[in-house]
């Protein structure tokens, strides 16, 4: 091999490389937004966990829910109540309620981020009907529920120690490749 | 400085034409220009090929500053009949964003770039390095036929179905989902494919001349020797090789989010429009280092020569652009203020940012170094280094002003950014082109270029792009937002000034250009091998002009 | 909804209560002259805007760009006035005096070292001192900007207060939605006038729209931004406020307006073909006169309703199974509805 030819096969592979620095930049940005909730992505504990938090009863916060739908769905869906109030650490549930006004059962998908962003990161998601698809029959109403805490490390942190409101925003999504079996 | 003995140098004119005997057996008239593996054949068909796109761009944008000139829709609907629509007036608003964003991406990736790298690159650096040729000949070739293929694509996709029109009106960022949902038609995917094709002949000419440059320097010229603009060119291989890559991922992801149910980019299957954004600046902002940096190189060469100086702060001047190309990679999201960063994101690219004042800076004052205590001859190409570095001063001081995220908020897709990166790229790079473009014409043609007629394009033009674009900052700053076709009332008096006035002057320039190619080339005065004087050291200027067919036949020595 | 009716329920007299700023109080002459040539015979179908005798007149040079100007449009955020600051007194003189120092070091230097002058050039090439010099004053000039600068972001990002009036800004294809869920009133859609219509109402051209933004002044709005389909940008240059609309994800920000007026704006983000026709109009009231709009929309105080409806105490949440069957529970009362299942990892 010739210098010129192994220079340029050092060189070539880098190219090949940065290609798949760009494919792997998408799972690798999911987690990145997962673990440091970059862009309000929101945070996941178990049952376990949820239940070492400490529950700081005079320490409360507002949490709005905010609820979209995609202009292709055909679906009614919006939270029961659009604010509460709840304590940091406390587990609250919250319900959504989605309708399909379509003439066909329907899956979707629901995408969700709270704001401002840096709370991303301290509010803590038990369950939630986002983490899975939800097929709706025709005409349905369902009431979906997000089991969800603030952690109350917001208080510790100087981005976020003044957050007065969480909104926690939802948009449905018809799920793209899903049959509509579920 | 570097002294050079090269042994096939002339010594003078008379040996020209024995020497000249040996070495200029051409190729015929096809296989010399279809088929060639000739650096400098090829660069000269990359510098017609710029010339070529660069007049399609400018009339593009012709016709956009006729539709600005007054408030109200005048021609839009009149030029989508004349494209074969039936000329509604949605058409005729999708025309508009039909001809933003082929202004855009006709200027980038098939003006400034195959000019700047592909047509200087190509022609000097090897000279530059005393290598007698690129690293891989052959390969160089399908770079440059590569592009043509692209610029059909591209043309071709303006008369096709892209949405509510014809052609690909996303803007030259091609932003999802207006890329992907929102544009239904195949003239996004044949711009996307066009710029995947620009986009595989620029890392093929970037492999070429980083091994080039890494292996063919003749004996003595080592790294901490080679001519800025060679230094230039590497820096910018290196860039291209990194950016690209990624551009060209995220574009594919854009093309299966188009055609085949992928959903990288889209909500509805767990994507993120916001990440197309990511990848696109993570490309994009090394690339308007990209469409700069030979510039800068370019300017070095023509500010010592015209001094009769040696570069001032040589090696501070090829750091400098390392660091720009280094820090250039970690400010991308500056171009995404507004997306919804967080606070600290926001405050990192901010401070990041403005830390490439600095290595600019350091090279707008070497330069002004290099010409202190020179003896300075203002020859055309001089002229128009020396409005380099000013006009780019001022694109790149409204880029501080920009880096500001707390101040972008106003500023973000206003025409305050049209006329900052106006600024840098129509005042910057294409000055520091037709620098280059008058101090290597008579290297490159044989013939001297008219140096009148140089010196009135440069102030026609000089004035002409002033006037065009700082009153773009005053719309900017009363909010104008870019990619409009209509506007309020009141923004009414800049552009028209901006087109009646700056674009005909600008216009006007460029006719004298084109003059003065034509006449220089059929009538010019026979170009010596070195027309520039003791100033003029690298290599270049010790071959005859033109140089002959096959150059360095015996390796010059540097000393 | 007709006039009348509004007017009666009208909680502050008006155009009093306007808050001091003349210039913008409600002209009665002239709105009751629109309404009256709305009203003539012919136009009977003329559109709800039009009629409509709070709607406040703009006021040349605020909230809109004035005919050849050249400075930013005047600010009425106390953020905005920091960032016009910023702009204007530190970075605008900052950047002249850098563009005019290199001017005229190039310009001194082309004149004293012309071939004529000079014949001689010297071998300079090197010197370690003015390199340092140059390089470091440029580091301690962008130190000193660093701070206003990144205090201003600081400002910017400060969190909205509970009692914020929170409106939900949607991006479609091509015009804005604004909802305020506070104050139970949906949708309101806001569309580009029309060069005729915006003639006769005395709006300028591409930026009047039919229905506005209404915010009350001195208080805190916060905007929950997204996008229907494409990416649009929420901006309003007198408000320094841009803000991406991004389908599938929710932004958030805040501004506090100190003077009634209309201010206006447009979208900036490349959306598609009336990407140029999709003007954002944002009219700023006093308090009392923005809760008689917020009644005329059928809307109530923020709050009014909450403090009616049961809630679920926080202390007392459903842990993950109990979940589950509460809502199973809510199921067996709410026939024709049941309960999508929670998934816990």
């Amino acid at each position: 091999m010739t210098p010129q030819l192994r220079t340029a096969a050092i060189f070539g592979a880098m190219t090949i490389s940065m290609v798949g620095v760009g494919y792997a930049s998408v799972p690798l940005y999911n987690m990145f937004c997962r673990v440091t909730g970059f862009n309000g992505t929101t945070g996941r504990a178990d049952e376990a966990q949820a239940a070492e938090v400490p529950v700081y009863v005079d320490k409360t916060i507002s949490v709005r829910f905010d609820s979209n739908v995609d202009r292709d769905l055909p679906w009614e869906f919006r939270p029961e109540h659009p604010t509460d109030t709840v304590s940091l650490g406390a587990r609250d549930m919250a319900i959504f309620i989605a309708k399909n006004n379509g003439s066909e059962p329907i899956t979707g998908t629901a995408s969700f981020n709270v704001t401002p962003v840096t709370a991303g990161r301290y509010f803590k998601k038990i369950q939630c009907f986002c983490f899975t698809e939800q097929t709706i029959a025709a005409g349905e109403q369902v009431r979906m529920p997000v089991l969800y805490f603030v952690d109350p490390k917001l208080l510790d942190d100087p981005d976020t120690r003044d957050i007065e409101e969480i909104t926690l925003s939802y948009t449905f999504h018809r799920t793209k490749n899903g049959d509509t079996e579920g | 400085m570097t002294t050079i003995t090269a042994d096939n140098a002339p010594a003078g004119h008379e040996h020209l034409q024995e020497y000249d005997h040996g070495a200029d057996h051409k190729p015929s008239f096809f296989a010399r220009w279809f088929m060639s593996t000739n650096h400098k054949d090829i660069g000269t068909l990359y510098l017609i090929f710029a010339i070529f796109a660069g007049v399609v761009g400018g009339a593009i944008s012709g016709l956009m500053r006729i539709e600005l000139n007054q408030p109200g829709i005048q021609h839009l609907v009149l030029w989508s009949q004349f494209l074969g629509e039936e000329g509604s007036l949605t058409q005729a608003k999708h025309l508009w964003n039909v001809l933003v964003t082929a202004h855009g991406l006709i200027m980038v990736f098939f003006m400034v770039m195959p000019a700047m790298i592909g047509g200087f690159g190509n022609w000097f650096v090897p000279i530059m390095i005393g290598a007698p040729d690129m690293a891989f000949p052959r390969m160089n070739n399908v770079s440059f036929w590569l592009l043509v293929p692209a610029f059909i694509l591209l043309l071709g996709s303006t008369f096709v179905p892209g949405g509510l029109g014809n052609g690909a009106g996303t803007g030259w960022t091609v932003y999802a989902p207006l890329s992907t949902a929102g544009s239904a038609g195949p003239a996004v995917d044949m711009a996307i494919l066009a710029l995947h094709l620009a986009g595989a002949s620029s890392i093929l000419g970037a492999i070429n001349f980083i091994t080039t440059i890494f292996n063919m320097r003749a004996p003595g010229m080592t790294i901490n020797k080679m001519p800025l603009f060679v230094w230039s060119v590497l820096v910018t291989a290196f860039l291209l090789l990194l950016a690209l890559p990624v551009l060209a991922a995220a574009i594919t992801m854009l093309l299966t989010d188009r055609n085949f149910g992928t959903t990288f980019f889209d909500a509805a299957g767990g994507g993120d429009p916001i990440l197309y954004q990511h990848l696109f600046w993570f490309f994009g902002h090394p690339e308007v280092y990209i469409m700069i940096l030979p510039g800068f190189g370019m300017v070095s060469q023509i500010i010592s020569t015209f001094s009769k100086k040696p570069i001032f702060g040589y090696l501070g001047m090829a750091y400098a652009m390392v660091a720009i190309g280094v820090v250039g990679f970690v400010v991308w999201a500056h171009h995404m203020f507004t997306t919804g960063l967080s606070v600290n994101l926001k405050m990192y690219f901010t401070a990041a940012t403005m830390v490439i004042a600095v290595p600019t800076g350091i090279k707008i004052f070497s330069w002004i170094a290099t010409m202190w205590g020179g003896s300075l001859t203002f020859k055309t190409p001089m002229m128009w280094a020396i409005g380099f570095i000013f006009m780019f001063t001022v694109g790149g001081v409204t880029g501080v002003v920009l880096a500001n995220g707390g101040v972008d908020t106003y500023m973000q897709d206003t025409y305050y950014v049209v006329a900052h990166f106006h600024y840098v790229l129509s005042l910057g790079a294409v000055f520091s082109l037709f620098a280059g473009f008058y101090y290597w014409f008579p290297k490159m043609s044989g013939k001297m270029y008219n140096e009148f007629l140089g010196q009135l394009h440069f102030w026609v033009f000089f004035i002409g792009v002033n006037v065009l674009f700082f009153p773009m900052h005053f719309l900017g700053q009363q909010g104008m937002p870019r990619r409009y076709p209509d506007y309020a009332d009141a923004y009414a008096h800049w552009n028209q000034i901006a087109s009646t006035w700056g674009y005909s002057i600008m216009l006007a320039g460029m006719l004298i250009f084109f003059v003065n190619l034509i006449w220089s080339l059929a009538a010019g005065r026979k170009a010596a091998a070195n027309p520039w004087g003791e100033g003029a050291t690298t290599l270049e200027w010790t071959l005859s002009s033109p140089p002959p067919f096959h150059q360095f036949e015996q390796l010059p020595k540097i000393a | 909804m007709p006039a009348t009716a509004a007017l009666g329920a009208v909680t502050a007299p008006l155009p009093a209560a306007a808050g001091g700023a003349p210039e913008t109080t409600v002209s009665p002459a002239a709105t009751a002259s629109d309404a009256a040539q709305a009203n003539a015979p012919g136009a009977d179908a003329a559109p709800g805007y039009a009629n409509d005798p709070f709607r406040l007149k703009p006021v040349d040079g605020v909230g809109q760009p004035t005919p050849g100007g050249i400075d930013f449009q005047p600010q009425v955020t106390d953020n905005g006035a920091y960032a016009y600051w910023m702009s204007n007194s530190i970075l605008l003189p900052l950047i002249t005096v850098i563009s005019l120092l290199v001017l005229g070091l190039l310009l001194w230097v082309m004149f004293r070292y012309r071939a004529a002058a000079n014949p001689v050039p010297s071998k300079t090439s090197h010197n370690t001192f003015i390199e340092i010099l140059w390089t470091l004053i440029p580091v301690f000039i962008l130190l000193a900007i660093a701070y206003p600068s990144l205090s201003l972001l600081a400002a910017q990002y400060k969190p909205a207060p509970k009692d914020a009036v929170t409106i939900k800004v949607t991006g479609y294809q091509w015009y804005w939605g604004y909802e305020y869920p506070d104050n139970g009133i949906p949708e309101i859609i806001s569309k580009m006038l029309p060069p005729e219509e915006a003639a006769k109402m005395g709006e300028p051209r591409q930026l009047a729209v039919d229905n506005r933004m209404v915010v009350p002044v001195g208080k805190t709005v916060k905007l929950l931004i997204t996008g229907s389909d494409v990416i649009h940008s929420f901006a309003v240059p007198a408000l320094w406020t841009k803000l991406d609309a991004v389908p599938g994800r929710l932004n958030e920000t805040t501004f506090k307006i100190n003077k009634p007026g209309v201010y206006y704006g447009q979208c900036s983000e490349l959306c598609g073909v009336d990407h140029g026709f999709m003007p954002i109009a944002v009219e700023a009231l006093p308090q009392a006169q923005f809760d008689a709009w917020v009644a005329r929309q059928g809307g109530h105080r923020a709050g009014a309703k909450d403090l009616a409806k049961p809630d679920v105490p926080a202390e007392t949440a459903p842990s993950g199974e109990a979940a589950a069957t509460a809502v199973g529970d809510d199921h067996a009362n709410n026939s024709g509805e049941r309960a999508a299942p929670a998934t816990a990892q």
